[in-house]
Order: C-alpha cells, then structure tokens, then sequence
C-alpha cells in the first residue's frame, strides 16, 4: 500500500480496492477543497493530531456530515487492516472489500463515543470499535443464514425491522402497519420449544386466522382508516418484513464517500464557517491538553504494567492465552478442560479488578472526574491496552 | 441443526456470557394466555436463572416481589426485577440478535412501584444455551435520552447509548455514587373498586390479546400497581375466578400460587387463644414471613360463633422465646387500600403478638399489611 502524504491528502482521499485489495488512493474534490480552506485559513496547525481533535470536534455541530466524510478519509487506513486481518482471520470465505464497507459505513460510531480526554488515540481506538463491528456483522450474518423466516422474525429487534422496511423504500403508514402485524404475530405464534428456534414451523391456518383477527381489532385503535385483512395477506406482509430483514442484511454496495457528502459544497462551507471559529480554538486548547495527556498516558502505561505484575500466576496465564495467543475463549476452556463460560466469568472478573484499580487510581492521579460513561470508555481503553500490550509482547518475543 | 448445550459460533464478542441451567431449559407448568406470553415467559425465565446465581456469587439478591407471582408479570410485560443491595435491577431479555437497542415496557418505568434503577440487556439464546448481558443503563437515561413509543408504550435507547460493560455498574457505585439513577415519575392516581372491578372483567378477557394496550395508560397502571389486582388479572385471563377465598380454602385446600407463596393450613391450638377447653383445635391458615432477617407467622383464622363472621389476623414471632420488636404494625385494608376503624394493631414496646380482629360479610375482601415490610411482600387480596 502507497503510505499518504501530509495532512491534505490524509483528510480527503479514500481508498479504492482493485479485485479484494489495495488499489490506490481516490480524492474527492470537495473534501480536497474543504480540508484546503481549512489549511489555509489556520497555516500554523501543522499536527495530525490537531486536524484529528478539530473534526471530531466539528462532527458534534451541524457540519457533522463533513466532519464524519473527513474523519473517514483519515480512517481509511485502519479500516483497510482490521478488514483484512479480520477476513484471513475468520472462518468461512470473507472479502476484505467487504468488510471494508461495513467499517466505513460505521466510522460514526467510532466518533460517537470517542473520548481523547483519556489520552487514546483515535486509531487505537477505532481498530477496536471497527473490529468488532465487523465481527458482530459476520456474527449476525451468520445466525440469520440459520433462521427460517418465522425463526427471523423472533430474531429481529423493533428499530431493526423498521430500519429494514424504510430500506426497502416502505411508507411510514405502510411500516406501522408491518409493525403491528408483526406485534401480532409474535403474540401469537411463538416457540413452544426451547431448543428449535431457529427452525419454526409455519403458522398453521388457525393461528394465521387469530393473527388476522387480532391485526383487525388493533388497528381500529391505531390508524385513521381501516382495512380488514385476511390471514393471507397477513402471512404475505409477514413474509415480506422477513425479507426485508435478511436483504437489509447485506446491503448492495454502499458507495463508500458519495451518500455522506450529497450536499452542495457551498452548503457545507457555510455550515462550517458558522462552528469554524470556535472550533479551531476548543481544538487547540484540546491538542495542549493532550500534550500533557500523552505523558500522562505514559504513566497509565506504567501503572497497568505494574497493576498486571500483581495478578496471580493463574490470572496471568489466563491473560496471555486470551490477549498473547488470541485464542478465543472456547479453546482456552478445551485447553484448560473447563467449561467456556468459566473463561467467560474469569475474565470478566479479572477485567473489572483491573478497571476498579486503573479508575480509582485515574481520579486520584490524573484528576479525571469518572462517570459511568467515562468509566466505559475507560473499560475499551483497557481492553485496547491489553491487546496491544500482550501482542507487542509477542513481537518481541518473534524478533529475537 | 445444532446441537445443545454447544455454542455454535465461538464467542467473537467478549462480553459476557452465561450459561443458562438445565433445569430452565426444561419445560415449564405455568399457564399463560396466549404462545406469546409463555414464550416471554420461558425468555424471562432463562435469563433469571442464569443471571441470579451469578450476581448471588458476590452479593446479596434476590427476585421482586417473589418468585411465585412472576409469571403475572410475564403475562402482561417483558421484564423481571431483582432487588440486589438496595438497588433494583430489571432483566429485559430478548431473543433479537441484531442487538440494536434496548426496548423496556413503559410499566418497569413509569408505575412507581416498578420502577428500578437499572435496565439490563439481556439477549438469550435458546439453543446455544447462553445468555448475554450486551448493555445496560439507568431509569434516568430511559427517561431523559431515550425515545417514549406511544404506539407499543415502551421507551426504547439505541445501542450506542448504553453502557456496555456491566462491570461499570458495580464500580460506578463506588466511585461515583452521586449520579443520578432515577428521573422523577409521577404519582398514578389510584382507582377506585368499581373501576378496578371493571377492568379486570374486560381485561381478564384473554381473547384481548394486547391488555396493555386496551385502556388508557394511567387506568392500566393503576391497575398494575396494586399487587392483589394484577394477580387477579393474571388468573382471570388463566381461567381461574375466585382463587383467594379464605373459607374455601379451610373447606378443600389451598391452591398451589397461595400455596407457593406460603399459605398453608394450620390446626392452631386454641388454649393460646384463650378459649374453654385447651383441647379445642381449630382450623385455620398460616404463613411464614422474614422481617429484618427474623422469622414470624401470619395466621388467619375464625373466632366465636361462625355466624358472626369474625376473623381474627395474627402475628407473633416463630421463635418461641422471641418477641415482636416495637414498632412493629399489622394492618389490614379494604381491597381498594383504605383503612377503616380499628384495622392495626402497633407494638409500642416489645409484645408477644399483634392482632386485629374483623368483621366480614361473606364475599368481602382484606389485604393485609405488616410494618416494616416483609421480604419479598406484594400485596395480596383475601376474600372472605
């Protein structure tokens, strides 16, 4: 892969696969422009860091959409490794193309609840967000390929089923309709064993019937006009929601920078013009502090190496097998002879010692007022601490 | 086809994972109205014994109000409550994979009663035999950042808004216990018995599928919140009328929820009531209750002459040397909740017993009350 150069081109081009792999660097005009204006307007910011803070910055403001299009470009590289470690990684036949667009697609997340206070750095931690997006996708895909379309329908949460009928281009009338047929049906037909749910039978006649009769007393109380339906078309709609559900699944390509950027230019600079001033200021202010951060994170550093020492042997071993060796906790367990959730259960107490001493010593040492949110962002820093620090350990141990 | 007890995928995401026991898996007795409602129930089920004993490990919890009236909990709303060191918790199970939000009924959150102070998201899979705690939050954030649905009364809060690592919870309490937990909720206006009377008959109709949704908001929760009430409108969607009748009771046996709950016949022997002839014995009904970690007795039963309906309710300690603490009441109510003269007895010092005797035309009905509340109390209707 060619590296990019300087801060223009980090903030305003997007990669390109050729096939299932790296193909180049595309620009995109108004980014180029945008991230152009800013450069010249502010010629003595020269930090990556600086650039990073002020979008992320930007991106709680109106210019959100442009602020999320340049943090994407600057993302771009992180995207392309997580998808491509993560598609050799994992079983079955996975396109590192296709990954890639499901972590572009969800750089908003990483913004959402990034946190520089806490002296991370937004890369780190948006290989850890982007990697388990991907993995919860491919999770997801592969529960529902098991799923009939009645099991599927249990499967699927309220905000997803309605996400899936506004992406096949439903109504807003039509989709509460879906909706209340789909109450219906889960009201009335459901699994009346525990262990086959993802291959439920079809309705029979009577239960379509009820599923019917109910939809039509409900929707006297829901809607302004009234059509009574047959169980048929019941059993049609309900077909159709599951449907939509699995095509919503694998979205046909999703340009990778077009549908953010659809504004006109012009539009989007005077949105920015209003927030640029401010901005710039919250971000420099931002970048000093995260001077003082970035000895502070020295000292995080230091204090989990110590913290990690402290852990019994057992602890320890169990770390490395997780965060060294990157078994997952299914083959500890047959490593170990136990069950996975003892693996499960052992690591999540051996996490929550670690965030108790890592939090308590932060609002002692760095002066950082915890919440609960703080105190999450805190659990994926230590999270992503742990995957760097056993796998550079690793590292070491292969350059001998 | 998967195989039981087998994880089908080897856990990908790492949060927590716990295994749902045998004995939840197996099927269940309770009767429900509709599949809908037996299914929410055997999720809710699931998700409680195998998050329970979990939580248990390392603290003091249990279920609320009791184990024996979840199931018209389950009839009516997704949830179950666990009270663990003075902080309610409720398990929201789901069996959607997508987990992109957690969605509570508007009942954990706006009936006072109910509410809690957390929300957990529990995703269960049957099959696999696991359950997934994915996020939590707090009744505060439901109420300030989360979406009210007007059409499903549910308030819904996406993924990205909720914690989710539970670690958080328990280390969040120690270290910053002043953030608030809870919204204010108003107060739901009781009702009276003939409206109460009311939306039992028609909502204890189970052809009603939705019974949440049938009548106005504030009718439905008013209903909810007396405890007699949403047991009765439990049994009557099952078919059972009249489950609670004390007198039938001592004439053919108790029925199994009072049963489960503690209710048991007693033959009480009469000469610590001061009657004629010691030997005297009378029949009449008891139950176990835990006050402040101590165990004392209700007992009911009838005094005199059978014509006069009298019905005295009494509470003394189980532990034959030990005394009711001052302080302590015991109360009784009209169905509707309103006191009447004489209806408690208080101990203004260390007493051997509390009692209250009543008068009840046949068909009438009590709830009774003791202070400070028993584990584990939700409101029962008497009948007599």
């Amino acid at each position: 892969m060619r590296t990019r150069q300087g801060l223009l081109e980090n903030f305003s081009t997007f990669l390109q696969f050729q096939g299932d792999s790296f193909g180049g660097w595309v620009i995109d005009p108004k980014l180029r422009r945008s991230m152009q204006t800013c450069l010249s307007q502010s010629p003595q910011e020269e930090s990556e860091i600086f650039w990073v803070l002020y979008w992320h910055r930007l991106w709680q403001t109106p210019a959100r959409l442009l602020a999320s299009a340049h943090m994407t470009a600057y993302l771009q590289e992180v995207c392309y490794w997580v998808s491509r470690k993560l598609a050799l990684k994992l079983t079955g036949h996975h396109s590192t193309a296709d990954f890639f667009q499901t972590a572009s697609a969800s750089i908003d997340k990483v913004l959402k609840n990034f946190n520089p206070q806490l002296g991370s750095s937004l890369k780190s931690y948006a290989e850890l967000v982007l990697s388990g997006v991907i993995k919860n996708q491919v999770e997801k895909q592969q529960e529902v390929k098991l799923c009939n379309d009645w099991s599927l329908l249990h499967k699927t949460s309220h905000k997803r089923l309605v996400e899936a009928l506004q992406f096949s281009g439903e109504s807003h009338e039509a989709i509460a309709r879906y909706i209340l047929a789909w109450n219906c049906f889960k009201a009335l037909y459901a699994p009346s064993k525990v262990q086959a749910t993802y291959r439920l039978g079809k309705p029979n006649p009577e239960t379509w019937q009820a599923i019917a009769q109910a939809y039509n007393t409900e929707q006297l109380s829901q809607f302004s006009s009234m059509q009574a339906s047959s169980p048929e078309s019941l059993e049609r709609w309900l077909s159709a929601c599951a449907k939509a559900v699995r095509v919503f699944l694998y979205p046909t390509t999703i340009s990778i920078y077009t549908p953010i950027l659809g504004q006109e230019t012009g539009e989007l600079l005077d949105q920015l013009s209003g927030n640029l001033h401010e901005s710039l200021l919250a971000a420099a202010i931002a970048t000093e502090e995260l001077e003082i951060r970035k000895t502070q994170s020295a000292q995080i550093n230091q204090f989990l190496i110590t913290a990690l020492t402290q852990l019994d042997p057992q602890a320890q071993t169990l770390l490395q097998l997780y965060y060294q060796q990157g078994l997952t906790q299914q083959q500890i367990a047959e490593r170990l002879g136990v069950k996975q959730y003892v693996i499960s259960r052992q690591l999540n107490r051996l996490r929550k010692t670690l965030l108790l001493t890592l939090a308590e010593w932060s609002q002692k040492n760095l002066h950082i007022s915890l919440t609960s949110p703080v105190l999450d962002s805190m659990s994926n820093i230590l999270e992503e601490w742990l995957t760097h620090h056993f796998s550079s350990a690793v590292a070491a141990t292969e350059s001998l | 086809m998967i195989s039981s007890g087998a994880t089908p995928f080897s856990f990908m995401n790492d949060r927590l994972y716990l295994e749902i026991p045998e004995s939840a898996l197996e099927p269940q007795n309770q009767a429900f109205s509709s599949p809908g409602a037996a299914w929410q129930a055997r999720l809710n089920q699931m998700s409680l014994e195998a998050i329970l004993p979990w939580l248990q490990e390392e603290r003091a919890a249990q279920v609320w109000p009791s184990v024996a009236v979840l199931p018209s909990f389950w009839e009516v709303a997704n949830g179950t409550a666990i009270e663990c060191e003075g902080m309610r918790l409720v398990l929201l199970p789901s069996t959607a994979i997508d987990l992109q939000e957690l969605r509570v009924p508007q009942e954990w959150v706006d009936i006072p009663h109910w509410s809690a102070d957390y929300y957990l998201a529990v995703q269960v899979n049957p099959d696999a035999g696991w359950i997934k705690i994915w996020g939590y939050t707090t009744h505060h954030s439901l109420k300030t950042k989360g979406t009210h649905h007007d059409s499903d009364r549910t308030y819904s809060l996406d993924e990205d808004d909720l914690i989710q690592d539970l670690n958080v919870l328990w280390i969040a309490r120690q270290l910053c216990p002043e953030e608030p937990l809870r919204a204010d909720v108003a107060d739901i206006p009781a009702l009276l018995l003939p409206q109460a009377e009311n939306l039992l008959e028609r909502l204890g109709n189970p052809e009603i599928v939705f019974p949440r949704l049938a009548v106005p908001f504030q009718l439905w929760a008013a209903l909810l919140e007396h405890g007699g009430w949403r047991q009765r409108l439990y049994e009557r969607r099952q078919g059972l009328l009249n489950s609670w009748s004390v007198p039938q009771w001592l004439q053919s046996g108790i029925l199994s929820l009072a049963g489960q709950l503690g209710w048991k016949e007693q033959i009480l022997p009469l000469a610590a009531q001061g009657m004629r002839n010691p030997a005297e014995r009378l029949n009449g009904l008891s139950r176990q209750l835990v006050i402040a970690g101590n165990l004392y007795e209700l007992q009911v039963f009838p005094r005199g002459n059978p014509a006069d309906h009298i019905w005295r309710f009494e509470l003394h300690s189980r532990d034959a040397d030990r005394c009711i603490p001052s302080g302590f009441k015991l109360r009784l109510l009209t169905e509707d909740l309103q006191p009447f003269n004489h209806n408690e007895d208080t101990a203004i010092e260390a007493i051997d017993q509390l009692y209250v005797d009543v008068i009840l035309e046949p068909g009438e009905s009590l709830v009774w009350e003791v202070e400070p509340t028993p584990e584990g109390y939700d409101q029962e209707i008497l009948n007599f």
